[in-house]
């Protein structure tokens, strides 16, 4: 047999592969009635002021009188000086250094907040993916503190599941959690249970 | 702004009927490969209801700056996932074996079943990280990138399922032919 024909059968199988598959024809009139029965989602606070900076961040030209300009300056000045104030302890150390809390929008609201913690010295940047956050490699990015990268997210009590998403491509489970049944496709992620109220 | 993007600003701002008009964009994209990659239309309702409810629900979290397609595939190919873990291993055993006796070269009708049912069974056979990398690849024509970034795996891991699912095929070919 030659490769010719060895590709044709694949590229048949291709072929006949992408064509349409019929539903049944109330499975869409099912979904939408579903999807009636959810509460409307509504643009998050978070997203809003994101959206809202988007706007300002816009380059666009700006004309001052030079007393107005002088004022704009000691603003700013003023600003630095307040959010400098607010981001030192009173030690004088900087919180800088400390796991962020995933922003509120991206995660279920919940008074539990789970500490997640994962050892990777060569990686440039590494997220926490989840049944949480629909396992959204974007959505939670954790900081690196030397080889240690952390994230502290808010969750609701229960059963999840998770893994970390090193530079985008590669995904570990947590080698100090369990690990969950192998979903048959060659992923093992990791299980945190979290009870109600518990800070972890 | 992107038709998906507007409407998705009409449903976060109360319109639920526009939500159908991205179910109507994508649903049948999303369901063929529901389908081909699960075997049966039962398992791929669930996995579009799961898919299509979760992306509703989480719309607010939706960035513009991401394509709303591959947002969406990435939760339907997790959903399918899910879905296929869901079924016990007998039930997958099972499947798996009815579909190698179904599949049995029938000389009375030559080279048999040049329609989807069985297209559908070859691909059943395929070891379902195969499968999942031939879809994609091959089926939706997605770039190893765009594939990379849905399912979490490299670029070189997946260019090797994708081609050894070629390879799995041509051996099904080989079989057809000499049996």
């Amino acid at each position: 047999m030659t490769d010719s024909e060895h590709s044709s059968y694949v590229e048949w199988i291709a072929r006949e592969a992408r064509r349409p598959v019929v539903m049944d024809a109330g499975a869409r009139d099912r979904l939408m009635a579903a999807v009636r029965a959810e509460p409307v989602p509504h643009r998050s606070f978070v997203s809003r002021v994101g959206n809202a900076f988007q706007r300002f961040a816009e380059p666009r030209s700006l004309t001052l009188s030079p007393a107005r300009s002088t004022l704009l300056a000691a603003g700013l000045v003023g600003i630095g000086v307040f959010a400098g104030a607010v981001m030192t302890n009173r030690d004088g150390r900087p919180t800088a250094g400390q796991p962020p809390v995933a922003a509120v929008s991206k995660l279920p609201v919940s008074d539990t907040f789970v500490k997640f913690s994962f050892v990777a010295p060569s990686a440039k940047h590494v997220t926490l993916v989840g049944d949480f956050n629909d396992w959204d490699v974007s959505s939670t990015p954790m900081t690196r503190s030397g080889s240690v990268w952390t994230v502290v997210v808010p969750m609701t009590a229960g059963r999840h599941q998770y893994s970390y998403v090193v530079d985008g491509k590669s995904w570990s489970s947590d080698p100090n959690a369990p690990s969950a049944p192998d979903d048959g496709f060659g992923h093992t992620n990791s299980v945190k249970i979290v009870g109600r109220g518990s800070t972890s | 702004m992107s038709d998906d993007a507007a409407d998705v600003q009409r449903v976060l701002a109360g319109d639920v009927d526009a939500y159908a008009a991205l179910v109507d964009r994508y649903y049948d994209r999303c369901a063929r490969f529901a389908v081909r990659m699960l075997g049966n239309r039962d398992d791929a309702e669930d996995a579009l209801q799961a898919t299509f409810i979760r992306a509703y629900r989480a719309l607010n979290r939706y960035q513009e700056r991401d394509r709303f397609s591959a947002w969406l595939y990435r939760i339907l190919v997790n959903q399918c996932r899910s879905v296929a873990a869901r079924r016990t291993h007998r039930e997958r055993v099972f499947v798996r074996e009815e579909a190698l006796l179904a599949n049995a070269p029938d000389r009375s009708q030559g080279w048999a079943g040049e329609d989807e049912e069985f297209v559908q069974r070859v691909l059943n056979e395929l070891d379902p990280l195969l499968r999942e990398a031939f879809l994609l690849k091959y089926i939706e024509e997605m770039s190893y990138e765009e594939m990379s970034a849905l399912t979490g795996v490299g670029v070189s891991a997946l260019k090797m399922r994708a081609k050894r699912a070629c390879d799995r095929l041509r051996e099904r070919w080989e079989k057809i032919k000499n049996d």
